[in-house]
Order: C-alpha cells, then sequence, then structure tokens
C-alpha cells in the first residue's frame, strides 16, 4: 500500500464539505442580491410601456400609436439591450411595434412578467394595459438580457471570489500548519538518522507535541527491548567466549608442555600439527566472536571519544614482542588523532591489520602503524613491506572468509571482514593501497581506516 | 619461589601447574576463589596467577580480598571475557598483569619471570640484568664485576630501561625520566644516551631495542 500523505488526507477529509459549504453560501448569498436589481430593471420596461401606452390615439378603424420617431428613438435607446415593444388594440390584434413578440402565456388584467424567446434571443418582456378611449389596449416591451446576464455574473463572481480564497486559504492553511505540526517528529526522524546503529539510548520527546508522545514511548519501548536483545546477546558472546577459549587455553598449554619433552620425532610432528591447529582454532574462535561483537554494535552504552594514539601505545608490547618472534621491524608514527567509537572494537580492528602484516611480511622487513589526521579526519592505517594485494582483489578480501587464491599460511580469512565491520560501525572507509615505502622489494600493502571528521 | 594458580578448568590448571613446575617453581592450585583466600591469607605465596571466571567467588573479588589483606604478591590475571577486558586492563583492582585467554606459554612464562623480578627488586636497591648489576643507592654499576662508567643522564636513561624489561619505554617516558637532570632535552639527545649504553653495554651481550616512531626496550638478557 501506497503511504498515505497526512497532507493529503486532511485536505480530502476537508476540501469537499468546504467546497459544498461555500457553493451553498454563494447560492443563498446570489438571489437576494439579484432580485432588487432584477427588479429595476423590469420597473425601466415598465416605465417604457407606461411612456408608449401614452401615445395611443384612436384612428378612423380603431387605434394607433402615434410615436414620433424622436420619441421612439429615446425610447428604444439602450447601451447594451435591444428593446422591443408591441402595441396591441382592444381586441388583441397589434396595431404598431415589433407585431411578433410574443404575449404573455397567462392573460387577464395588470402587470405580467415573463421571458420568453424572440428573433433566437432570450428576452425579459412586461405585458401592461394602456387606456385608449373607453376600452384598454395592452403594450407589450421586451429587452435582450445582456445587462442582466452581465449583472447576474458580476454578483456570482463578487459573492463566489471571496470563497475561493478561502479555499485557497484553507489549503494554505492545512499545508505549512502540517509540516509545522509534524516539525518535532521530522526533528525526531533526523536524530534517528544520525545515530549510529548501536546508540539505543531512548528519544527525548523534548517539546514534541502531545499527539506524538505514544509514537515516542513506543519507539523508545523498542529501543529499550532492542538495547535489552544486545545485552543478552552481549552476555551470552562474553559465555560463549569463556566457553571456548578456557578449554582452548588448556589445549594449547598441553601441546606446548608435550613439545617441551623428549618425543620420538613421528610422535612430535603429530603433536605439532595438532598445536598448530589449537591455535589457529582459538584465533577462529576470537574472531568469530569479534566479528559477532562488531555485527551488534558490540556495545550498549553510545560511542565515547576514543584517542587513536593511546590505543595503539597501549598494545605496542605485545605487537612488538611477537613481531621481534618473526624478526620483523614493527615501527610507529603516531600523531593524536580523535575518532568517536568503542575502545575495544578499535583495538580489534587494529589487531587483525597487524596479524595480518605480521603474517605476510617476510623476515627483515618493516611495519608500520600511523594514526594522526589528514585533511581534518581522523585515520588509523598499517603499512607492511609484504606481497601486497592485487588490484583486482581489494574489494573482495574484505568478503568473510574469502582468501586470495594461492596465499600461503592459515588464515581464516576473515580479518579483513571483521575490519571492514567494525570501519562501518564507526562510519570509517577502508583503503587498500600500496606501500609508499621507498626502495622496498615487493609493493606492500597499506590499509587505512578513515574515520569522519571530529 | 612459590606460586598460586587459581582456575577452575582442570586441564587448563594441570597444564599451568606442569609448565612452572618444569621452570623450577613450587606450584598450588585451587579451582575455588574461598579457598585461594584462604591459602593466602595462612601461607605466603611469591605471586598468584588467578582466572578471573570462577565458579561463586570470581576472580574479582578474590583479587579484592587479597589487596584488602593487603597482600603485597604480584597477581597476574586470566581472562578469557572481552567485555571485562577494560575494567583489567586498567588494573584498578590491584592485578600487576593480565592475560587473555588462549595464550603461548611462554608469553605466560615470561611474564611470570618479570613480574617476580620486579617483586623481588621492591626495597632492593640492587637490579640485576645478567652480567649487569646495579645498585640504585649507592649509584655504582658493574658489567661483569667490574665497575662501569656512566655519566648522570646515562645512569637516568639506564634505570628507567631496566625498570621495565622486556616493556616497551617510550622516548616522552624517558626524556621525563632525564629532564629532571637538566634542561629541556630533545628526542634526539635520548638517542644520543641510548647509543653511548650500547656501547657500553651491548659488548656484554645487553641488547636495547628501538622501537622505531616510539621508544627503546631494553630485551630480556639471554645467555649467548
Amino acid at each position: 500500500m501506497a503511504a498515505r500523505s497526512l497532507r493529503a488526507h486532511l485536505l480530502r477529509m476537508l476540501l469537499p464539505p468546504i467546497a459544498g459549504l461555500l457553493g451553498l453560501g454563494a447560492v443563498i448569498a446570489y438571489y437576494p442580491s439579484i432580485e432588487p436589481a432584477t427588479e429595476a430593471y423590469d420597473q425601466s420596461l415598465v416605465d417604457i410601456g407606461i411612456a408608449l401606452g401614452s401615445h395611443i390615439r384612436p384612428a378612423d378603424v380603431g387605434f394607433r400609436l402615434e410615436l414620433p420617431p424622436a420619441v421612439e428613438q429615446v425610447l428604444r435607446a439602450d447601451r447594451y439591450d435591444t428593446i422591443y415593444y408591441r402595441v396591441g388594440g382592444p381586441d388583441g390584434r397589434a396595431i404598431a411595434g415589433d407585431l411578433d413578440l410574443p404575449l404573455p402565456l397567462e392573460s387577464g388584467a395588470g402587470l405580467h412578467y415573463y421571458d420568453t424567446k424572440f428573433r433566437d434571443r432570450t428576452v425579459r418582456a412586461v405585458s401592461m394595459p394602456a387606456q385608449c378611449g373607453a376600452s384598454t389596449c395592452s403594450v407589450v416591451v421586451a429587452e435582450t438580457t445582456v445587462k442582466r446576464t452581465r449583472m447576474a455574473r458580476e454578483i456570482l463572481v463578487s459573492n463566489v471570489l471571496p470563497e475561493v480564497m478561502i479555499a485557497l486559504a484553507t489549503v494554505l492553511i492545512v499545508w505549512f500548519g502540517v509540516k509545522r505540526g509534524l516539525a518535532p517528529l521530522a526533528r525526531l526522524s533526523e536524530e534517528i538518522k544520525e545515530r549510529s546503529p548501536a546508540d539505543l539510548h531512548a528519544l527525548d520527546a523534548g517539546k514534541a507535541p502531545e499527539e506524538t508522545r505514544p509514537l515516542i514511548a513506543a519507539l523508545n519501548g523498542l529501543l529499550e527491548e532492542l538495547a535489552a536483545a544486545n545485552r543478552n546477546q552481549q552476555r551470552f558472546l562474553a559465555n560463549a567466549a569463556h566457553q571456548l577459549r578456557t578449554p582452548l587455553a588448556g589445549l594449547q598449554a598441553h601441546t606446548e608442555l608435550a613439545l617441551s619433552m623428549p618425543m620420538p620425532d613421528a610422535c612430535r610432528t603429530q603433536v605439532e600439527q595438532v598445536h598448530e591447529a589449537t591455535i589457529r582454532t582459538a584465533r577462529l574462535a576470537n574472531q568469530l566472536l569479534a566479528l559477532a561483537r562488531a555485527e551488534t554494535g558490540g556495545h550498549t552504552e553510545p560511542l565515547s571519544r576514543v584517542e587513536l594514539k593511546p590505543v595503539v601505545e597501549g598494545v605496542a608490547d605485545e605487537w612488538v614482542h611477537r613481531a621481534l618472534q618473526r624478526d620483523l621491524d614493527l615501527g610507529f608514527d603516531l600523531e593524536p588523532a580523535s575518532v568517536r567509537g568503542d575502545e575495544f572494537l578499535l583495538r580489534e580492528a587494529l589487531a587483525n591489520l597487524l596479524h595480518n602484516a605480521l603474517e605476510y611480511t617476510p623476515r627483515g622487513a618493516r611495519i608500520t602503524v600511523r594514526t594522526g589526521t589528514r585533511e581534518g579526519r581522523p585515520y588509523l592505517e598499517v603499512e607492511d613491506e609484504g606481497p601486497g594485494i592485487p588490484l583486482a582483489e581489494r574489494e573482495r578480501v574484505l568478503d568473510r572468509f574469502y582468501r586470495v587464491p594461492g596465499t600461503p599460511g592459515t588464515g581464516s580469512g576473515l580479518g579483513l571482514a571483521i575490519v571492514r565491520e567494525i570501519a562501518s560501525g564507526h562510519g570509517a572507509s577502508i583503503a587498500i593501497g600500496e606501500s609508499n615505502g621507498a626502495g622496498s622489494r615487493t609493493k606492500g600493502c597499506r590499509v587505512a581506516l578513515t574515520f569522519p571528521h571530529g | 619461589m612459590r606460586l598460586l594458580i587459581v582456575e577452575d578448568d582442570a586441564p587448563l590448571a594441570s597444564g599451568l601447574r606442569r609448565m612452572l613446575e618444569a621452570e623450577g617453581y613450587a606450584v598450588d592450585v585451587t579451582g575455588r576463589g574461598e579457598e585461594a583466600v584462604l591459602a593466602a591469607s595462612q601461607e605466603r605465596f611469591d605471586l598468584v596467577i588467578l582466572d578471573i571466571g570462577l565458579p561463586q567467588m570470581d576472580g574479582f573479588e578474590v583479587l579484592r580480598r587479597l589487596r584488602a589483606a593487603e597482600k603485597p604478591m604480584p597477581v597476574l590475571v586470566l581472562t578469557a571475557r572481552d567485555a571485562v577486558d577494560d575494567r583489567v586492563r586498567g588494573l584498578d583492582l590491584g592485578a600487576d598483569d593480565y592475560m587473555a585467554k588462549p595464550f603461548a606459554m611462554p608469553e605466560l612464562t615470561a611474564r611470570v619471570r618479570a613480574l617476580l623480578r620486579r617483586s623481588q627488586a621492591h626495597g632492593d636497591p640492587r637490579i640485576v640484568h645478567g652480567p649487569l648489576a646495579i645498585d640504585t643507592v649507592a649509584r655504582r654499576a658493574f658489567l661483569r664485576g667490574e665497575p662501569l662508567e656512566l655519566a648522570a643522564r646515562e645512569w637516568a636513561v639506564l634505570e628507567v630501561l631496566l625498570a621495565k624489561v622486556e616493556k616497551i619505554v617510550s622516548k616522552e617516558a624517558i626524556i621525563q625520566a632525564v629532564a629532571g637532570w637538566g634542561d629541556d632535552l630533545s628526542p634526539n639527545a635520548i638517542e644520543v644516551y641510548i647509543s653511548r649504553l650500547r656501547s657500553k653495554l651491548e659488548p656484554a651481550g645487553i641488547r636495547i631495542r628501538t622501537v622505531r616512531g616510539f621508544g627503546y626496550m631494553l630485551e630480556e638478557f639471554k645467555e649467548p
């Protein structure tokens, strides 16, 4: 179903009754105002008839109209309409004027007003008796309806125009009134849009109108449920982590213990394999948990300000030792960089980048971690002197479980997927490029996370 | 040296015990927090390895009680959890170090060694690092038993590094430690002192590693 516009709905509800009422008003106002005007016009026809009647004279046989041309001209003169007349003798036969002018349908003494057709035009006519000697003659005067129509139109317009304006004003008031009335909701939707997906704290009803409160309350209820579900998932993840990691730590302890003791070479190879698999499984478990955490936003509290430099410094020890074990030169180039984020997840992203760098960089080569700001945007990047990632693969390596074909080692293909998940949770972009390092034998790899402005 | 392992996972606890016994430590194991608190109140341990995720009384509570009883021994915390990471990391509960499960045994034994060295050195003016011995009170250093001449600032830099063997010490931290000895110091000046120290110590197999863009680290001494 198409979304219903509140405005359209309101207008649909309001406009027909308003139009009906206004139309009715126009009709009611029309007749009272047109009647006096019509009467005035009719009266002037009667005046002409009376004037004509006074010009009836006895003739040799019957009567005749003795109308000097100058008088006839004056009587027939009108700015808009053509005036017709007919004078009938006592016997009813026409004796002067427009002989075929229709007579009123009803007969009898007195004035008769009527509308009729004459020479294909609508005319307004009045018939009246006139004294001719001892008997009664009749005079009919008619005129076309140009000025009457015109007057009716003017009255109509002057009545309807204000009503049309009222209707227009209604439309405008509804249009802007709805916009204004819904402004708090618009603000609310902006606020929700700007939130990070992880930010589940309740919406502030603030100055929102009374009518929108139930909506906000319902939304807040939903947010609270989401947050609770998030908390449950966090608890589950924490438990799952514990359940997985502790036995893995035990397994790893025993394989290491076994390897430290004398045993036949054939046996040693097997134990080494078990040991390798244990370490890989442990890492995979950690990565799956990290991925799940990154997906749920990983945190139920709003993001806080995190300084990247101390975050890197805090884990430098650990990673330098690992690098040294592989005879790698892990170095740092740290400038202050402040982002809104989750420190745990940012550390996890760094750990995955460093793990990859350690895994793929040949012995003796350099790895560099950088933080700082470029064009006002904070960044975190790890650069190595490994084989690099071919241009065509740079999108796909961010996919889960994808590994560049022919890659040595035993990675799961989750590391960069986790980094991407964490980056997107922070509104950060990932760029995979080549190392800037001059003189290195290989292209190297540089993965940079660039965060939004301050 | 006597260690107490508080870990409820039996395979891990036995693995830890055997590995640490192989290193020459006397090791006691318990899987319950209450027992650990009781044992620590009755006997003397040089170090406690404490799992956070214990049944009933958890590791945080054990730690709190140990510290409340003013037990001075170092505590190495083991954790399998992410969520408590920062709480442990902050070490505000009085843990001296922490490790996330699963961990490599050599790393654990290295940390245990470092913690024991630090706690044993506590109150002892002498620090021994392989062939190097220094007396922090008398301000004298000996290399292979021979007196070693050190300028005041070289001395200060060496002291900072010796306090954190196997840990990276940032250039800023070194400058702060040395600045008391005089005026402003540039990072370049630190490099000079480091290189002088190296020329004096490296012939004896003591290595100061440069961590590019960050600082320096005095490596654990290994017999050649």
